[in-house]
C-alpha cells in the first residue's frame, strides 16, 4: 500500500515565555496532516482561532506522529466536523468503516468533497472516535454489521490478468458472476 | 493547342508543362517557364565563389575530405641526442663560453602552432554480460546467420564473443560476434572437458593485407580467374573445435536438434516477455 | 447463507478469492472481514498475502468457502482452518487453477524447453494420426470379423 494521504500528529506548543508569564500554558492538539510541516502549520491555524496565541509569539514544543494501534482491524469511526457551505457553517456527524483513523479522515474529506463539493479548507475535523457496533447511528454503516453478512456482486466482468488479456474480443463479456 | 515545332527537345518540354498544368487549380494556370538543363543556377567561375574566404573549410573538414586518416602520419624524427655534446670554449680574456652543438633555429613561427590535445582516456577492458559464459547457447540476431542458435566458445579480449555453430550442425563457422547482437539463453553446453586452442584470439580473425595490385596489368589479365580457396588450416581448426563441441552437445538429448533449429518469434510472442 | 437468486458466489467471511491486480496478482487469499460494499479485509497466511483491505474489483471470487470461519479471525486460526479443510488443495484440483498454473509454467519455460515442447507436441500428433490411419484401414475388416464370430 502506498503511504497514507494523511497522518495523525500530536503537536504541543505554547506562547513564548515572558516576564508577565514565565511559564506559559501548553497546548496539545491531535490533528491530521500529510507531514509534520503541515501539522505545525495547522496547529497555529487552529490555535489562533481558539486562543490568543500566534506563531510569531509562540513556539512548538513537540511534534509526534500517532500510529494506529490495530491497523489490521476494521473499526467504525464517528467523525464530528464543521464545514462551511456556500450559505453558512454547519456541524456534522458522519460514520465510516475503516482500518485506521487516518483512513477514516481521508474518506471523510473525499465524502465531503463528493456530496457537498466542500474543499479541504472549508472542512474542519473536530473529533474522531471509534464507535462500538451497538452505538452506530447511521443506517449505511449499520447494514454492514449484520452477523453472517453476505452479498453477491451482481453484473461483473471477470477480466483476465493484464498480460493475458486480448486487446479486442469477438465476444461480449459475460456478466454472470 | 500545341504547336509543332522543329525542335523536338522543346516540344517535349512543352508537353511536360501542359501535363502539369492540368493538375493545377484553374487560378494557378499560368504559362510555366521552361528552364533548359544547361542553365546553371550559379556560375562556378564567379569570383565571389572562388574567393577562399567564402569556401572556407575547417581543419577537421579538410581532414575528412582528403581522407587523411587513411594515410599513416609522417613520423617525426626524434632529435639525435648522441651527437649532441656542447663544447666549452675558452675565450681570450679568460672567459668561458659554451657553444651548443645544435644551434637553436633563428626562425620561429610567428603564430602558435596548435598542439593536438592529448587524450587522457584509457580504453577499458571489455566486459561481457554475466549471462554469457563459454558454453552458453546464444541466439544470433543480426547478420548472415541471424536466428541461428550457436554455442559461445570463449570471450575474446576485444569484448567480442568467439562462436561456433558447430559448423556441422547448423553451418555457422568459428566466428566473432558482438554481444549486443546476441540473446543469451539459459541453456549451457558443458565445455569443461573441451580443449580450446589458445590461438583463437582476435589476431586469428584479422584479414591478411593483400598486396595492392589494383589497376596493374597482372590484375587485369588474371585477377578474375583466380578463385579464393578456403585455407585448409582454417578448415582443420574448425573441425578440431567442432569435435570437442559435438562431443559435449551429444551428451544432452535433443540439444543437437535444438542447435540445428532457428529461432523466430511466433504469433503472440514478445521478446521482452519471453524467458530465454 | 442462502444463495440469493441465481448468484453462485457471494462476498462472505471465509470466501476464497483470487487476487488479479498488483504485486500479489495471481495469489489466493481469504475474506476475513467485510469493510463495506466495495472492499473486504483479506488475508493469506499460507499464500504469502499480507492482511489488508482489498477492493472487490481487484479480486475474483472462487466457488470455495471456509465454512464457519469466525469474523475477523486471526492469522493462525485462518491458517489452521485452511489446512483443515484443504481449501487450497481443492482449488488446485479445479481446471481453472490448472489452467492458471499451466500458464505460469509456460511462461517460465526456457528457449530450449520451448523447443522440446514443440517437438513433443508434434510427436504426439503424428502418433495420433497414425492411430487414426490404422483404425481407418483395419477398422471395417475388424468389424466384419466380429460379425462373423457372433
Amino acid at each position: 500500500m502506498s503511504a497514507a494521504r494523511l497522518n495523525e500528529y500530536q503537536v504541543v506548543g505554547r506562547k513564548l515565555p515572558s516576564e508577565q508569564e514565565p511559564v506559559p500554558k501548553l497546548f496539545r492538539m491531535r490533528l491530521f496532516a500529510p507531514n509534520d510541516v503541515v501539522a505545525k502549520s495547522r496547529f497555529w491555524y487552529f490555535l489562533k482561532k481558539l486562543r490568543k496565541v500566534k506563531k510569531a509569539a509562540g513556539e512548538i514544543v513537540s511534534v509526534n506522529q500517532i500510529f494506529e494501534k490495530r491497523p489490521e482491524q476494521i473499526k467504525n469511526y464517528g467523525i464530528w466536523l464543521r464545514y462551511d457551505s456556500r450559505s453558512g457553517t454547519h456541524n456534522m456527524y458522519k460514520e465510516y468503516r475503516e482500518m485506521t483513523r487516518c483512513e477514516a479522515v481521508v474518506s471523510c474529506y473525499q465524502d465531503m468533497a463528493a456530496r457537498h463539493r466542500a474543499r479541504f479548507r472549508s472542512v474542519q475535523i473536530i473529533r474522531v472516535a471509534e464507535v462500538s457496533d451497538a452505538d452506530v447511528r447511521r443506517p449505511y454503516i449499520k447494514q454492514l454489521l449484520t452477523p453472517k453478512l453476505a452479498f453477491p456482486l451482481p453484473h461483473r466482468v471477470i477480466r483476465a490478468q493484464k498480460g493475458n488479456r486480448a486487446l479486442f474480443s469477438a465476444k461480449r463479456p459475460s456478466t454472470y458472476y | 493547342m500545341i504547336q509543332r515545332t522543329e525542335n523536338s527537345q522543346f516540344d517535349k518540354f512543352q508537353a511536360l508543362t501542359i501535363g502539369t498544368e492540368r493538375l493545377l487549380h484553374r487560378s494557378w494556370r499560368q504559362p510555366l517557364q521552361v528552364r533548359t538543363s544547361t542553365e546553371l543556377l550559379l556560375d562556378r567561375n564567379d569570383p565571389v565563389l572562388t574567393m577562399s574566404s567564402t569556401i572556407f573549410s575547417s581543419r577537421s573538414a579538410v581532414y575528412a575530405k582528403k581522407a587523411l586518416h587513411k594515410h599513416p602520419k609522417p613520423a617525426v624524427k626524434a632529435a639525435d641526442k648522441s651527437a649532441a655534446a656542447d663544447k666549452n670554449v675558452e675565450l681570450k680574456g679568460g672567459q668561458k663560453r659554451v657553444v651548443p652543438a645544435n644551434k637553436a633555429s633563428r626562425f620561429y613561427p610567428a603564430e602558435d602552432v596548435p598542439q593536438p590535445k592529448k587524450s587522457r582516456k584509457a580504453a577499458k577492458a571489455a566486459s561481457v554480460r554475466s549471462s554469457i559464459t563459454p558454453g552458453t547457447v546464444l541466439i544470433l540476431l543480426a547478420g548472415r546467420f541471424r536466428g541461428k542458435r550457436v554455442v559461445c566458445v570463449k570471450n575474446l579480449e576485444s569484448g567480442l564473443l568467439l562462436v561456433s555453430g558447430p559448423y556441422k550442425i547448423n553451418g555457422v563457422p568459428l566466428r566473432r560476434v558482438n554481444q549486443a547482437y546476441v540473446i543469451a539463453t539459459s541453456t549451457k553446453v558443458d565445455l569443461s572437458a573441451a580443449q580450446i586452442d589458445e590461438k583463437f584470439n582476435d589476431a586469428y580473425f584479422t584479414k591478411k593485407t593483400v598486396s595492392n595490385k589494383k589497376g596493374s596489368e597482372e590484375e587485369f589479365f588474371e585477377g578474375e580467374q583466380k578463385k579464393k580457396v578456403y585455407p585448409e588450416t582454417k578448415a582443420n581448426d574448425q573441425k578440431n573445435v567442432d569435435k570437442a563441441l559435438l562431443e559435449a552437445v551429444s551428451k544432452v538429448p535433443h540439444l543437437r536438434q535444438y542447435l540445428a533449429s532457428t529461432f523466430s518469434l511466433k504469433k503472440g510472442q514478445f521478446p521482452h516477455q519471453l524467458k530465454f | 447463507m442462502l444463495h440469493q437468486g441465481s448468484f453462485q458466489r457471494q462476498v462472505e467471511v471465509g470466501r476464497l478469492v483470487l487476487i488479479n491486480y498488483g504485486k500479489d496478482s495471481g495469489k489466493l487469499a481469504v475474506i476475513v472481514d467485510i469493510v463495506d460494499h466495495s472492499r473486504a479485509l483479506i488475508d493469506g497466511p499460507t499464500t504469502g498475502v499480507s492482511r489488508q483491505a482489498f477492493a472487490y474489483r481487484r479480486l475474483t471470487l472462487t466457488p470455495f468457502v471456509i465454512k464457519d470461519l469466525p469474523r475477523a479471525a486471526g492469522k493462525t486460526a485462518l491458517a489452521k482452518a485452511l489446512e483443515k479443510n484443504d481449501t487450497i488443495g481443492a482449488w488446485n484440483k479445479t481446471s481453472w487453477a490448472q489452467k492458471l498454473s499451466g500458464r505460469v509454467a509456460r511462461a517460465g519455460l526456457s528457449d530450449f524447453d520451448r523447443f522440446k515442447l514443440k517437438k513433443f507436441k508434434s510427436q504426439v500428433k503424428t502418433i495420433d494420426m497414425r492411430k487414426k490411419e490404422r483404425r481407418a484401414a483395419v477398422g471395417p475388416a475388424l468389424a466384419q470379423l466380429k460379425k462373423q464370430q457372433a
